[in-house]
């Protein structure tokens, strides 16, 4: 017997998967730094670039890669911000965004100067594994996609609920005059973010750099579709992103398989059509976090 | 101020040269300087105005007569025209950013080394052949400044690029503009019925100014389709991007595989950039057909074949020209192994001898319209020598009769040179097609279905450009 | 620098302008530019559209902080709508056909409907949410545009839209360029008084009292929504006015007219002039739009580099550029760091 809707579940927690491994951090440098920052994208773009270094040129075997890419973009997206971001800590949050938008020009640039305008494949070898009874097949690149997600996450969840630093890192979100009086070094809360939100985005890469290729655009493409599922989560919830995220994901392979066969193009454009009707309805997201004005 | 020696060194020459290159751009200012203020009497309102500003520009970019004097003297003193030019320039819009970049490179290398090739042979009118490159993004706004930039600043002669996305939105411009465009790029359907000379080459006043070297879409989608139906794959489903290329791809080949009696069982039409086509392929292949088309930028090609491979959908795969590169064999030669190519490409009766000057003159991937630019610097060059002088119009006169068939048949521009200074009539025979313009300036070619092997692509079987035309009304 | 210490108000001259391009149009005198400076009005005639879109985002984020990251959204919609009203029998689209004072109106009809319809639903979110929505308008009207091609063309556009000032110059030489950018700056000298006119009146102290403290401005009795609403929507409505001469201009509406690089330009240019000054941020455009233009002679001068490196080399600088303005002079040029509420 099929199962109705397995495989389409299967690849929508795929493309979740890629999703959610940027929106972690979007979503952590939104609700500690207070900033959009539209070079996350560029972020991601690094650790593609990373991730082919490590597989093709170094010859890593892809869970070492992983690792190397994790740690490799961490520090030099923290660098990035420390640089950029974190002198204008105070100057709000819409020119911290704008400020956002020039990095990324210049890091999407930079990149292409250096690497060249053509892509680069990282090949990794694909098992798929198929289960006719049930109506579906899955493969060892998608169980592995989804297995590094799910493993990144339960981390995640470890680490802010255990660990001091990951406790400092919540109350600082919920209001980081009150943390600073209580003696959370704030300042070392956000060199923790950005090294972590750079180096999810860098594993977001990798993973991309796999299915896809490195080129200087593969970040940037995943961009809006991060910033769709942090604000369907509740803007500045990491949980919520992942939730966020795969809902994301599986909308849009739900949505390719049942629109109309004339306008299937337009299923990655329906995302943003959820967000505007996400703020519409519940601006809020998931986690109902507060994004009106007034 | 300048010598008449004929036998003046290299070196003197050089100097000259380069300051008859200042003088020239002054002389192109001041030319360039001169506006007019008038009332429209007459004739003066309407096509006027372009004429005026093209020729102002292409009298100040060439050079003074005294300098022609010199340049024949040195060349022997076959003093058959009286006047010409110390350098021819053309004007190359170009995808050094954007979308398409990664296909600059190859069209770059060829149009550099026919140039090279061009100049070793003397240049046409014994001029220097001068290309100059400049970005367009294939943004059609920026393709209009940069073409307004080489007809009224740089002087160009003549256009030698431009994508199909920048022809359509700018087709009213160039059509005002009076210059003729070669160009290596565009597939679309739109230039079936547009562009050429319409039969009549002497008369430009039914012209359309654009000319394409690459065989339009119409053409290699008949032969993908022919490949098809003679192959008894009659139900299909068809798979593609939304750029330009890739819509009008598969829009030509629904239509001609539909002509032959073939039915589209599914199309599906993706986004650029995914992640995954995995979700877009399930849809696909809920429907029943026996083949499938591919038509999506190689970037992307590669992420669906291998979603395709992986998810073990089978049937016969057949995918679009654009394709046809080394990128794809290291990509998912394996995944792709045994899927059909159809490309008019390459199948040039002097591709042998483009090919291996190509190689030797850089590292950038071969292409169709890498092939393609090759023809299209060669005829441009060969047209301005047979017009005998550097005026658009002229040059656009020449276009077809360089290219036609009759005549002595060449296909390099030494050849034709030496040709026509010998006073015959030349056909020049490209790399990527036999380069016989049609009355609306495009080129027919065999399509070769090749088919994919981890190591390249084989070659299986063609079909001849005289089968495909009994299925092509107008082109 | 207040532009009240000039002589002539923007808005009558505007007017007396147009009036004056309209019978230069009609009258049998023609102007042609030397050759050499063509490409300098080509440009000009783009910087003019790009001013008239600048007006109406300078009059939403500089003057009431709106940050609307869409505005290629109501350029496209109004350049579109036009194109699709007044198209001749265009080449695998659809084209009505009408005159094009019908295609005028309706290209900035459907650009107020559309800035009014996401005006009224989003107005209300912060400031950097309102970012992210009209972004994702403009990315859905893009897809828009791309997706339904049987309707739009797809990426070959629409052709065959009248040309209603080449019609009368005659197309495509200096004189059409010399008599486009005397209309089309007439319309930019209007409208720019017509909004200046509106953010130098008590109207714009509210503005402004809404972008340095909305809630304060809420007590004091001002219907702060009403006003980002009605502001919100001349931005869109001058925005499509700007798309649908494109169009005009161009005799066609294609994706690559309409692309985000729209709006990238319109708000660096705003940025480095200062958002807020109306003159302001149209010399920040014209800096902006000359840097383009004068690295695009540039290249050939710099043989060290390759034009394919020269153009990463120049998105680079812009985004340098916009990175050091808004570190070191958040106000920009011309801007007033206290108004705008910024630290220099």
């Amino acid at each position: 017997m099929a199962l109705p809707l397995a495989q389409e579940i299967i690849f929508g927690l795929v493309i979740g998967s890629y999703i959610a491994l940027g929106a972690i951090g979007f979503t952590l440098v939104y609700g500690l730094v207070n900033m959009i920052n539209f070079a996350h994208g560029e972020f991601v773009t690094i650790g593609a670039y990373v991730g082919f270094l490590s597989i093709q040129i170094a010859g890593l075997p892809l869970p070492v890669a992983l690792v190397v890419t994790f740690f490799g973009t961490a520090v030099i997206g923290w660098a990035i911000a420390r640089v950029t971001f974190e002198p204008m800590n105070d100057a709000g949050a819409v020119p911290l965004l704008l400020m956002s938008i020039g990095l990324g020009l210049v890091l999407r640039n930079l990149i292409r100067l250096v690497a060249g305008a053509g892509g680069r494949d990282v090949q990794v070898g694909v098992a798929t594994y198929r289960f006719e009874d049930l109506g579906f097949f899955v493969t060892s690149q998608q169980l592995f996609i989804v297995g590094v997600t799910l493993l990144v996450v339960l981390v995640l969840h470890l680490f802010l609920s255990r660990t001091m630093l990951g406790i400092a890192m919540r109350a600082t979100a919920g209001n980081e005059d009150l943390a600073l009086v209580s003696g959370i070094d704030t300042r070392r809360v956000r060199n923790v973010v950005w090294l972590a939100a750079a180096g999810l985005a860098g594993v977001a890469g990798i993973l991309l750099a796999v299915a896809q290729e490195a080129s200087a655009t593969v970040g940037f493409g995943q961009l809006l579709l991060m910033i769709t599922a942090a604000i369907l989560g509740g803007a500045g919830s990491p949980y919520g992103a992942v939730a966020g995220s795969y809902l994301l994901g599986i909308g849009i392979a739900v949505s390719v398989a049942f629109l109309p066969a004339g306008v299937t193009a337009f299923g990655s454009t329906m995302a943003f059509v959820v967000l505007i009707l996400v703020l519409l309805v519940r601006p809020g997201g998931l986690v109902n976090a507060e994004v009106r004005t007034t | 101020m300048h010598g008449n020696d004929p036998h003046s060194d290299r070196r003197t020459r050089t100097n000259r040269r380069t300051f008859l290159k200042l003088t020239g751009t002054g002389a192109l200012a001041t030319a360039g300087l001169a506006g007019c203020v008038g009332t429209e009497d007459g004739d003066g309102g309407d096509g006027g105005d372009g004429g005026d500003g093209g020729s102002d520009g292409g009298d100040g970019g060439t050079a003074t007569p005294t300098e022609d004097e010199s340049m024949d003297g040195e060349d022997g003193g076959a003093t058959e025209t009286p006047t010409g030019p110390d350098s021819v320039l053309v004007g190359q819009p170009a995808a050094v950013t954007g979308q398409w970049d990664f296909l600059q490179p190859a069209v770059s290398q060829s149009a550099d080394l026919a140039v090279q090739e061009i100049n070793d042979a003397g240049g046409p009118l014994d001029a220097d052949l001068e290309l100059k490159r400049r970005d367009t993004a294939v943004d059609p706004q920026q393709a209009r400044e940069v073409v307004r930039q080489f007809v009224n600043n740089d002087g160009a002669v003549a256009i030698n690029g431009l994508f199909s996305s920048e022809i359509t939105p700018l087709w009213d411009f160039l059509q005002e503009q009076s210059m003729p465009v070669v160009t290596p790029w565009p597939g679309t359907r739109f230039l079936d019925t547009r562009g050429g000379d319409k039969g009549t080459a002497g008369d430009t006043g039914d012209d359309e100014w654009v000319w394409r070297t690459v065989i339009g879409d119409t053409v290699h989608t008949a032969g993908a389709a022919q490949a098809m139906v003679d192959n008894d794959f009659m139900t299909m489903g068809v798979f593609n991007g939304t750029g330009a290329g890739e819509t009008g791809y598969a829009d030509a080949f629904v239509d001609a595989y539909e002509n032959l009696g073939g039915t589209v069982a599914q199309r599906v039409e993706v986004p650029e950039g995914e992640s995954s086509y995995q979700s877009q392929l399930d849809r696909l292949f809920d429907a029943d057909f026996d083949a499938w088309v591919l038509a999506l930028a190689l970037e992307d090609a590669t992420t669906a074949i291998q979603n395709w491979s992986q998810g073990g959908y089978g049937r016969q795969l057949m995918m679009e020209d654009g394709l046809m590169s080394p990128d794809l064999i290291d990509a998912v030669g394996e995944a792709a192994e045994g899927a059909w190519i159809a490309a008019g490409s390459t199948q040039g009766p002097n591709y042998g001898s483009f090919e291996s000057k190509f190689n030797e003159a850089g590292d950038a991937d071969i292409h169709t319209w890498g092939v393609a630019s090759y023809d299209a610097t060669n005829v441009l060059a060969l047209a301005i020598h047979r017009a005998g002088e550097t005026s658009p119009e002229a040059i656009e006169q020449n276009v077809g009769p360089v290219a036609r068939e009759g005549g002595t048949t060449v296909s390099t521009f030494a050849e034709g040179k030496e040709a026509l200074d010998n006073g015959e009539e030349i056909n020049y025979e490209g790399a990527v097609t036999n380069v016989d313009f049609t009355q609306h300036g495009n080129v027919w070619g065999d399509v070769a279905v090749s088919q994919v092997t981890p190591d390249g692509f084989e070659e299986q079987f063609s079909i001849g450009a005289d089968t495909l035309q009994e299925n092509i009304e107008q082109y | 620098m207040k532009f009240e210490d000039l002589p002539v108000d923007a808005t009558r001259a505007g007017a007396v302008l147009l009036v004056l391009a309209v019978a230069f149009l009609f009258s049998p005198l023609f102007v042609r530019p030397p050759a050499a400076t063509l490409v300098l009005f080509e440009v000009g005639v783009l910087f003019l559209l790009y001013a008239l879109v600048l007006v109406g985002l300078n009059l939403q984020f500089g003057h009431t902080g709106l940050v609307n990251f869409g505005p290629v959204a109501f350029f496209a919609v109004g350049g579109y709508v036009a194109a699709i009203v007044t198209a001749n029998d265009p080449y695998g689209a659809v084209g009505l056909g009408l005159p094009w004072p019908v295609g005028l109106a309706a290209g900035v009809v459907v650009a107020v409907v559309l800035g009014a319809l996401i005006g009224a639903s989003t107005l209300r979110l912060r400031d950097d949410f309102l970012a992210i929505v009209t972004l994702a308008v403009a990315e859905i009207v893009h897809g828009l545009i791309v997706t339904v091609r049987d309707v739009t063309g797809g990426s070959n556009g629409l052709q065959n839209v009248p040309r209603p000032i080449a019609a009368t110059t005659g197309g495509g030489g200096a004189g059409e360029l010399f008599a486009t950018v005397l209309v089309f700056g007439a319309l930019a000298v209007l409208f720019y008084g017509l909004f200046h006119r509106l953010s130098a009146s008590p109207y714009g102290r509210v503005l402004r009292a809404i972008r340095a403290d909305e809630q304060v401005t809420e007590t004091l009795g001002k219907r702060v929504f009403r006003y980002k609403f009605v502001v919100f929507v001349y931005g869109a409505a001058v925005a499509g006015l700007a798309g649908a001469l494109l169009v005009f201009y161009n005799g066609a509406a294609a994706p690559g007219f309409f692309t985000i690089n729209v709006t990238v330009i319109v708000w660096i240019g705003m940025l480095i002039g200062g958002a807020g000054n109306d003159r302001g941020v149209l010399g920040g455009l014209a800096i902006i739009m000359g840097f383009q233009l004068a690295t695009r002679f540039l290249n050939e001068q710099l043989p060290v580099i390759t034009p394919d490196q020269f153009a990463s080399v120049r998105l680079m600088l812009i985004g340098l550029l916009l990175m050091v303005i808004i570190k070191y002079r958040p106000e920009g040029i011309w801007g007033d760091a206290d108004e705008l509420g910024v630290e220099s």
